[in-house]
């Protein structure tokens, strides 16, 4: 007695022209996976950013002007300013060590002129008029500065933004690449099994009932492949986040991700086998309408 | 009418109607059209000219959906048996059943169904074949599986391109009279074959083709009678 055979009327599993398709959805999805990671740190590091600059405002006194007498009237001036809740200016010490991994510690011992810096803390539900605060400061020292680091934040936030933009565009060209794959496979084996279609159909088989058989194949190549990608990604991933750890630097971001967003990779390859089901499903549908 | 693209009628001035619950034959030499008119009744071909009617439906203008729907009711045993060779003789028989089934899990009905599947091709005489695929099976077997299938779900309308044409006399016989107990129970049977001498033993109305034309239409060709042979 012979082995029982598939199930489905139309033989897919014996194909070819289907054979890579699992891996090249593999690397659909490594790719997603990265772009995602990317996206993730940087959305999290552009609020890291803006929540620990938010609230702050940096005043530079430069080096000419930056005696006792006028530190002392500058801070007394910013204390009484609505919406700034403190002002301390930084040592000498603190400023030594800010500037040391820049210009070495001989430099500092001598005689360099240094500006000094005063933090500020401001109500960030009412925070003062930078603008204003600056020119009333100028006349107590001219050249002061008051920075509330808005444009340097404006730019890094741009950044992120740019590079969250780029992966949603990765993605999106993972998912049409994917499409595109996806729907010559299938017009492969819709003209590969020409015939058992054509007998299926005059049978009473109704177009949905073949491109059940396409989509049921698609879904677990899909599947298949996008549970490939997402354990090839993991491995990369974790070898980046060694690197960045190994930089130390609170500018870069860290690689760590919270439940709900290792979700979204978890999703990765369940979006992938949706959406090489519902790829077949169209091309097969759409094909066979063609027909006469 | 019917051409296929740019080339000679196959079919001309054909004007047949078979009524409901009726009996044919449709004999003529090879090439004579007994193929391609039933290619037009099971809905493989649209007639260049003219109008085909269904269980009173003019197929033209039928939605796809409509279409699987007539052919649900339609039986046909192809000439060159169409058996799907990765599926044993068993799931070929229940691939009607399966198709007009609704997607999901096994129901008691489809339970029966297998049964009747079962029987049918212990019937036709594979009841040792059943797991076997088509390759492995001879031609006669080959076709006698595309008859199982063809009248597993009971259709309204049984159309057969030469079905007994691999056939040893005995078992084209007993198909026959399979068809008759399907006619009885109100299956419209169109048979074409160019097996004149078999055609004689049932007193059926006979149509005959010739060149793309009717040249008789529906006499009565004779025959003993419709009863069963001994030991049916």
């Amino acid at each position: 007695m012979a082995a029982k055979r598939s199930r489905q009327a139309v033989p897919l599993d014996r194909d070819s022209s289907g054979r890579y398709l699992p891996l090249l959805v593999a690397v659909m999805v490594y790719l997603a996976a990265l772009a995602v990671a990317g996206a993730l740190t940087m959305a999290k590091l552009a609020e890291r950013w803006d929540s620990g600059l938010a609230g702050a405002l940096t005043v530079q006194l430069p080096a000419e002007s930056a005696d006792a007498a006028t530190l002392e009237a500058v801070v007394a001036a910013l204390t009484a300013t609505p919406g700034v809740r403190t002002a301390e200016p930084m040592d000498q010490q603190a400023m030594t060590a800010l500037l040391e991994p820049w210009l070495g510690d001989a430099l500092l011992t001598g005689d360099l002129p240094l500006p000094r810096l005063v933090a500020v803390t401001v109500d960030t539900a009412e925070p003062p008029d930078t603008a204003a605060l600056q020119a009333r400061l100028e006349a107590l020292a001219p050249g002061i500065l008051v920075d509330d680091h808005q444009r340097w934040l404006a730019r890094l936030l741009d950044l992120a933004r740019a590079v969250e933009l780029m992966a949603l565009v990765v993605v999106l060209l993972v998912v049409l690449a994917a499409s595109i794959m996806v729907a010559f496979v299938t017009r492969m084996g819709l003209a590969a099994h020409q015939r058992s279609i054509e007998l299926l159909h005059l049978i009473g088989a109704q177009d949905a009932y073949v491109a059940r058989q396409f989509q049921n194949h698609a879904l677990g190549f899909g599947l298949r492949g996008g549970l490939l990608g997402l354990v090839a990604a993991l491995p990369t991933l974790y070898f980046a986040r060694l690197l960045l750890q190994r930089i130390d630097s609170g500018l870069l971001p860290e690689l760590n991700f919270l439940p709900h967003e290792w979700a979204c990779f978890i999703l990765l390859p369940v979006a992938a086998a949706l959406v090489t089901m519902l790829t077949a499903r169209v091309t097969v549908l759409r094909t066979l309408a063609r027909l006469p | 009418m019917l051409r296929y693209g740019n080339g000679p009628e196959i079919l001309k001035r054909v004007s047949l109607q078979f009524d409901p619950g009726s009996y044919h034959f449709l004999v003529g030499a090879s090439g004579a059209g007994k193929s391609s008119l039933l290619r037009m009744m099971y809905l493989a071909q649209i007639p260049s000219a003219g109008r085909v009617a269904l269980f009173g439906r003019d197929v033209a203008g039928l939605s796809r959906r409509e279409t699987a729907l007539l052919r649900r009711r339609i039986g046909v045993v192809f000439q060159d048996f169409r058996l799907l060779d990765h599926l044993t003789a068993r799931e070929n028989v229940a691939l009607p059943l399966r198709i007009g089934a609704p997607p999901g899990g096994r129901s008691d009905k489809a339970r029966s169904s297998d049964k009747d599947v079962e029987e049918l091709l212990a019937w036709v005489g594979l009841a040792d074949h059943m797991d076997a695929l088509p390759p492995t099976l001879s031609g006669g077997q080959q076709q006698r599986v595309a008859i199982a299938r063809a009248v597993i779900g009971r259709p309204s309308l049984l159309l057969a391109d030469e079905p007994t044409g691999n056939l040893d006399d005995r078992m084209a016989v007993r198909l026959l009279y399979l068809f008759e107990e399907l006619n009885k129970i109100g299956t419209t049977v169109v048979i074409a074959t160019h097996n004149e001498s078999l055609v004689q033993r049932f007193p059926h109305p006979v149509t005959r083709l010739r060149d793309g034309e009717v040249e008789i239409a529906g006499a009565v060709a004779g025959g003993r009678g419709s009863a069963p042979p001994a030991g049916w």
